[in-house]
């Protein structure tokens, strides 16, 4: 058995030929040395789009582009994290009952500094806590934590300033299929939807 | 004489775009269909909205069946955003129709209560909203949700939601919608 990143002249082709074999075509033909290793290292910077998402679905996306793990040469000290830009975090959606029910609680270290406070209050008062404490929460808790929450920039509304706008490389897709209202329906559309049942005709109440 | 044009009852609010209009105004009566037909006589008109007798609607695919989610083949396949199924079944406030009107059965009236509250919750029904009086804004804070099983005045806190091995969940969606075709290979919580 012969190891399978070889390329296929090595070892057993090689007292074959008398000629060597011609160069191979490699995919990275068109690149240069320089070009392919900055495109490796460099940290790039990605949008997502938090309106009527939940925010558990972004932070994981989030968290792996922020660790680098949706790199294939990512290991845990290279430091290749990129950056991420979650926009529209005030419209954020919560399924089930979570805006209720869900509760951010923090203790001040003194006697009676328990501090709860439900996910509604505290979107409330700061648009982008609910998204920045879920990606926190899922980082890996170690020292490089802190340094992957800098590289994430949350925005409450759609307005990002100049300097990462320009930076911005792709955005991402959003992880949530949003339902259509219903006036959002073409006429076509509802035309072409059958009616299920007739109302009877002395029926006036609807 | 004038063209006589079919006017859809349900759908006249859609077509002739009444955005800003909650309530107060008086309703055309929804979901019956009648024919316009405007006569002149001299110097009188008369626009008279005749009750259309036989309904052109297109034959279900399985006739035999007892309610109209059977007869459409449509029994474990729609969910709170298929708002086209749910407003045939609802008034124009948004409330659900008697089950002895619509003859739907038990389970499939159940069903499609659940989601038309679901759907209200999402706000995909704008414009099925209760009457209420002009300029009367809500202080409620207006947040973004889906899948919400219950009313969003009736929910507590969960203050303590103890360690991981008895976790209290939140609970989402319904448990009467479990039956549902999933075609994903994930599987539907209702517990996150």
């Amino acid at each position: 058995p012969r190891f399978r990143f070889l390329p296929p002249g090595v070892g057993t082709g090689s007292g074959s030929e008398a000629a060597p074999p011609a160069r191979r075509q490699s995919a990275m033909a068109s690149y240069t040395k320089a070009a392919q290793q900055w495109a490796t290292f460099a940290r790039a910077w990605y949008l997502i789009d938090g309106k009527l998402q939940p925010p558990g679905k972004l932070a994981a996306m989030s968290v792996i582009r922020l660790q680098g793990k949706h790199k294939p040469m990512y290991h845990a000290l290279s430091d290749c994290g990129d950056h991420v830009v979650i926009i529209n975090t005030r419209h954020i959606a919560f399924s089930g009952n979570k805006w209720e029910q869900k509760v951010y609680s923090s203790h001040s270290g003194y006697p009676g500094g328990l501090k709860q406070v439900t996910a509604t209050q505290l979107h409330l008062k700061d648009p982008t806590a609910v998204v920045k404490l879920a990606i926190y929460r899922m980082l890996p808790k170690n020292l490089h934590r802190r340094t992957m929450m800098q590289r994430l920039h949350l925005f409450p509304e759609d307005v990002i300033p100049e300097d990462i706008r320009n930076n911005l490389v792709e955005e991402l897709a959003q992880p949530r299929r949003i339902p259509k209202r219903l006036d959002e329906y073409t006429q076509e559309e509802i035309d072409a939807f059958p009616m299920l049942w007739t109302p009877p005709k002395n029926y006036r109440k609807m | 004489m004038a063209a006589p044009s079919l006017l859809r009852g349900g759908w006249s609010r859609l077509v002739s775009g009444f955005l800003g209009l909650g309530g107060g105004w008086a309703r055309p009566p929804a979901r019956a269909l009648r024919q316009v037909v405007e006569v002149t006589e001299g110097s009188t008109t008369v626009i008279e909205g005749k009750i259309i007798e036989d309904v052109k609607t297109p034959t279900p695919p399985n006739p035999s069946g007892q309610c109209p989610i059977c007869r459409w083949n449509l029994k474990h396949k729609y969910n709170y955003e298929d708002v086209l199924l749910l407003s045939q079944f609802i008034r124009s406030d948004g409330g659900m129709l008697p089950r002895r009107i619509t003859g739907l059965c038990l389970e499939e009236h159940k069903k499609v209560a659940v989601c038309v509250q679901m759907a209200h919750r999402a706000g995909l029904l704008p414009n099925h909203r209760p009457l209420l009086p002009e300029g009367h804004v809500s202080k409620k804070p207006k947040l973004n949700r889906y899948l919400t099983r219950w009313s969003v005045k009736s929910v507590k806190p969960i203050w303590k939601r103890g360690p991981k091995w008895c976790r209290v969940p939140f609970r989402v969606g319904h448990p009467l919608l479990m039956d549902n075709i999933n075609y994903g290979q994930k599987p539907v919580y209702l517990n996150h």
